[in-house]
């Protein structure tokens, strides 16, 4: 019993399996729920997909788009996972984005001058103002215990309407017509591209940078901490952490990088503030996390797959009969499977059932929830 | 001769692990019957199959000599099997009655029959001197009230095979004698009672016959007469002699001088209740302060209090003579003063962390495991290593999940972290609660080589025993006041007498037997 094992070859590839089938049957079951409901309204299924394959990937400009897509995608699940790990529900992170994406372009259309300290200045400013929003929930956590998945779904709102304010207002693009949008950033700022005709551009590296920083922060003596107090406020405080700075800590850092999610959409996509900046890219966020495990690298593949079905979602509707909707209702149904999915690997509901019998303890084979993070150090 | 139960060739695995390895097990009818093991040989594991809520991969079980299939805790009700944990099922808010309702069926259809069942379970208290009042709310009982509940239930729902799992664990001399009282009026019945335990002494004067389990195999069972010795199941048990004396295990030369100093320490529970009324101590390098009483006296406030995780609201603490009250638990750590929690699975480990990653949450800081801002877990998986050797620790590896580990396995972590770095000041909370023999020798011979190198120690404990063997001084708390320190030698009656003080309790009995079974 006391045997033991080594870490080798077979037993990480077991690991990686283990992590990634249960991502594979969640999104492969969607996949098969939705065909169903596609073919239910008439159309074929296979045909449908096809389409949406080719709108993802079948085209330089199609991958590009995808691409364009995944990077907000995936800075905003980080973030998101940032508080996700230490159990801090933020779902605010559209507001963060926004309010990210507003001070940036404060920064660079009301400094003067043009130069590389003003494009920094504006990251900076991204990242401190996704930091506030979020940080202001995080404050209100750890002062006076308030609820984060009110404060950070409120302010959602707060920065929405602040938004739609100051591009109808103050930030109002005076030569845009009468566009509710702001002016555009300097040409100079813009992100590089790739290829001029195509969307991609730097902001990939920018979205790449964080995936790294967030796995190296996981394994930091910060991480630890963070992840410490998602297992257990009591161990965490019993080890001499203070929790509610460390509920501040993450609601500032998980807030920030949806700020700099904001800044990227600004600097590489967009250029200019519009209403709705974020698109929904907030709670969709949420479900890259999750079925990304919380995991950066993991995150980073399924904010891939999101970003493939969206923009093949709009090519499948205009090359078939089958609304977009269909995308809104895989993503719908990955939810699903995936909150079962959680649902079914915690322990919650067997001692729930189990306590009903009587029982003291449900059996948790196979259920074991890792702390993630260290695995791949042996 | 017919059998109550009948295990035949039980296997169990969970995963690649046996926990029970080809087990027969036969209890006879109207008889108590002990099952004796250390943690981890599979005691639980075998009960639980019995009661159904585990699957054994092989083996049959037989009731009355009938064999039968119990694949659910509901269908071994049926059969007549109950089962108390360890750990009680009781919903706090509602009473007993209402506890003992759920899970039967009321005869007036959706209605409940509260009247009716309060009338037969009176009876069944009044037949068994349960003494459980059916009205009362649960959370105003103490440990053994609810435990007497639980057994309440178990025959309310018409068990005739009573399982009772640790069920001396938590309680005092007294109550456990009140216990046996009620548990010999379930043999008179002839009702059949398996007491799962792995402290012999405990139940050496009430069982009939006693099996053991070691390692998950069974091993044997002797029926009690005077020819089965004690020191003959500690051997089948254990698989090896065992020395339980640590009289002679460094004697206390002399007192160094003063660690802890407590001057009328008050402060409140977090309830807002006072649970410290008063509580002045003196701690010296070099020695081991015993803290007896029963649970929930203030033990767990004052260790609260010396690590930062209570407010002190009146009095005044000093560590080496400067004052220590009411700063951060970080502080404490930093100050070298461990602490060994009382409720280690809240407390002192993170259930879903690996065991590397348990052993650093104090420490995960420390330059020696950062290579820059990254903790360098090559360095920590070789301080694991050593640490899980060091302790005897049973697991698949460091990066094995805590909560798969049994209580005793866990506690050694507990205690390897609390020790690594070598302590000043060790606050042991029950440190061997629910660990087995060889366990509770070690992390006991633990605590003594601190005291020898010179680290103070406050060990709380509600084991007498435990108090007797390790302290150099013995301090007894009741109501949140110290209510009197004995010398070393003092005997367990005088001790047991003092932790109920101001109750009107009959003098205590059977603890003499116990004094002199400490080998």
């Amino acid at each position: 019993m006391a045997t033991k094992k080594k870490k080798n070859l077979a037993y990480k590839l077991d690991k990686g399996l283990s992590r990634l089938l249960p991502a594979l049957g969640t999104i492969a079951l969607a996949l098969l729920v939705g065909g169903i409901i596609i073919a239910i309204s008439g159309n074929n299924p296979l045909e449908a997909y096809a389409q949406m394959f080719k709108g993802a990937f079948g085209s330089k400009s199609r991958i590009s788009e995808t691409l364009v897509k995944t990077v907000p995608l995936m800075l905003l699940a980080l973030g998101v996972s940032v508080a996700f790990r230490s159990q801090i529900w933020n779902i605010g992170a559209d507001g963060q984005f926004t309010i990210g994406a507003i001070f940036a372009i404060c920064v660079t259309l009301y400094l003067p001058g043009e130069n590389i300290f003003i494009l920094l200045l504006s990251f900076v400013a991204a990242f401190v103002g996704g930091a506030l929003w979020g940080g202001l929930s995080g404050f209100l956590k750890a002062k006076f215990n308030a609820n984060e998945v009110i404060t950070t779904l409120m302010l959602n709102y707060v920065a929405q309407y602040l938004l739609a304010y100051l591009i109808r207002g103050p930030l109002m693009d005076p030569n845009g017509g009468n566009n509710p949008q702001s002016a555009s950033i300097p040409e100079a700022y813009r992100l590089p591209r790739f290829v001029s005709n195509l969307r991609v551009n730097y902001g990939i590296f920018i979205g790449l940078a964080v995936l790294i920083f967030i796995y190296y922060f996981w394994r930091s003596a910060y991480g630890y901490k963070l992840k410490l107090v998602g297992a257990s406020n009591t161990v965490a405080k019993y080890a001499g952490l203070k929790v509610s700075g460390i509920v501040l800590f993450t609601m500032v850092l998980s807030g920030g990088i949806a700020g700099i999610a904001g800044w990227t959409e600004v600097f590489g996509a967009q250029y200019r503030l519009l209403d709705n900046i974020s698109s929904g890219y907030g709670n969709l966020a949420i479900v890259v996390a999750l079925l990304g495990n919380l995991r950066p690298i993991d995150i980073g593949i399924a904010s891939f797959f999101f970003a493939a079905l969206m923009s093949g979602g709009n090519a499948m509707q205009r090359m078939t009969e089958v609304p977009y909707s269909v995308v809104d209702i895989i993503q719908g149904l990955i939810i699903v499977f995936v909150i079962c999915r959680t649902v079914g690997q915690s322990n919650g509901w067997k001692q729930w059932i189990a306590a009903r019998r009587n029982a003291r303890k449900a059996v948790t084979a196979g259920a074991a929830e890792e702390d993630g993070g260290e695995e791949d150090n042996g | 001769m017919e059998y109550a139960v009948e295990l035949r060739g039980i296997t169990k695995r969970f995963g690649s692990n046996v926990a029970n390895k080809q087990v027969d097990l036969k209890i006879r009818s109207g008889s108590i019957h002990g099952l004796l093991g250390e943690n981890g040989a599979g005691k639980s594991t075998l009960m639980n199959v019995l009661y159904g809520l585990y699957k054994p991969e092989e083996g049959e079980i037989y009731l009355r000599g009938e064999r039968h299939v119990i694949d659910s805790p509901l269908k071994a009700m049926e059969l007549g099997i109950g089962m108390v944990h360890q750990h009680f099922m009781l919903a706090r808010p509602l009473t007993v009655a209402e506890n003992i309702m759920v899970g039967t069926k009321s005869k007036r259809g959706p209605l409940l029959d509260t009247r009716r069942v309060m009338r037969e379970i009176q009876e069944v208290s009044d037949r068994y001197h349960l003494d459980v009042d059916p009205a009362i709310k649960i959370e105003a009982l103490s440990v053994g009230q609810q435990q007497r509940v639980e057994i309440l239930s178990a025959i309310y729902q018409g068990a005739d095979i009573l399982i009772l799992d640790e069920p001396t664990a938590v309680l005092t001399p007294q109550e456990v004698q009140e216990l046996f009282v009620i548990l010999r009026k379930m043999r008179e019945d002839g009702k059949s009672v398996i007491l799962i335990t792995h402290k012999l002494d405990e139940i050496m004067e009430i069982v009939d016959e006693i099996s053991v389990l070691r390692d998950g195999e069974y091993v044997g069972s002797r029926v009690m007469g005077p020819d089965v010795t004690k020191d003959e199941l500690t051997q089948m048990m254990v698989g090896r002699e065992v020395l339980f004396d640590f009289s002679d295990a460094g004697t206390l030369t002399e007192p160094g001088k003063v660690k802890v100093a407590l001057r009328d320490v008050h402060a409140k529970n977090t309830c807002g209740v006072e649970a410290l009324r008063g509580i002045s101590l003196e701690l010296h390098e070099g020695e081991i302060l015993g803290l007896a009483g029963v649970d929930g006296n203030g033990q767990k406030e004052l260790a609260e209090v010396l690590t930062g995780l209570a407010k002190v609201s009146e009095g005044e603490m000093l560590y080496n003579e400067k004052p220590i009250q009411n700063r951060r638990p970080i502080d404490y750590i930093n100050d070298k003063i461990a602490h060994v929690p009382e409720d280690r699975q809240t407390t002192g480990i993170a259930m879903n962390f690996s065991i590397k990653n348990n052993l650093i949450i104090k420490n995960h800081g420390a330059k020696r495991f950062k290579k820059g801002p990254v903790i360098n877990y090559d360095v920590v998986n070789a301080y694991a290593e050593e640490l899980m050797e060091q302790y005897h620790v049973k697991a698949t590896g460091r990066n094995e999940i805590i909560k798969n580990l049994s209580g005793g396995n866990q506690q050694k972590i507990v205690l390897a972290r609390e020790l690594a770095d070598e302590p000043e000041f060790l606050i042991a909370s029950h440190p061997t609660r629910g660990l087995d023999i060889g366990a509770s020798e070690y992390v006991r011979g633990q605590i003594l080589a601190q005291r020898n190198k010179g680290v103070a120690v406050l060990l709380i404990s509600a084991d007498l025993e435990e108090i007797l063997q390790l302290s150099d001084r013995i301090a007894v708390i009741y109501d949140g006041r110290i209510t009197g320190i004995l010398p070393r030698g003092a005997s367990a009656e005088e001790i047991g007498y003092l932790m109920l003080d101001n109750q009107k309790k009959e003098a205590p009995h059977g603890n003499q037997e116990k004094e002199k079974s400490r080998v």
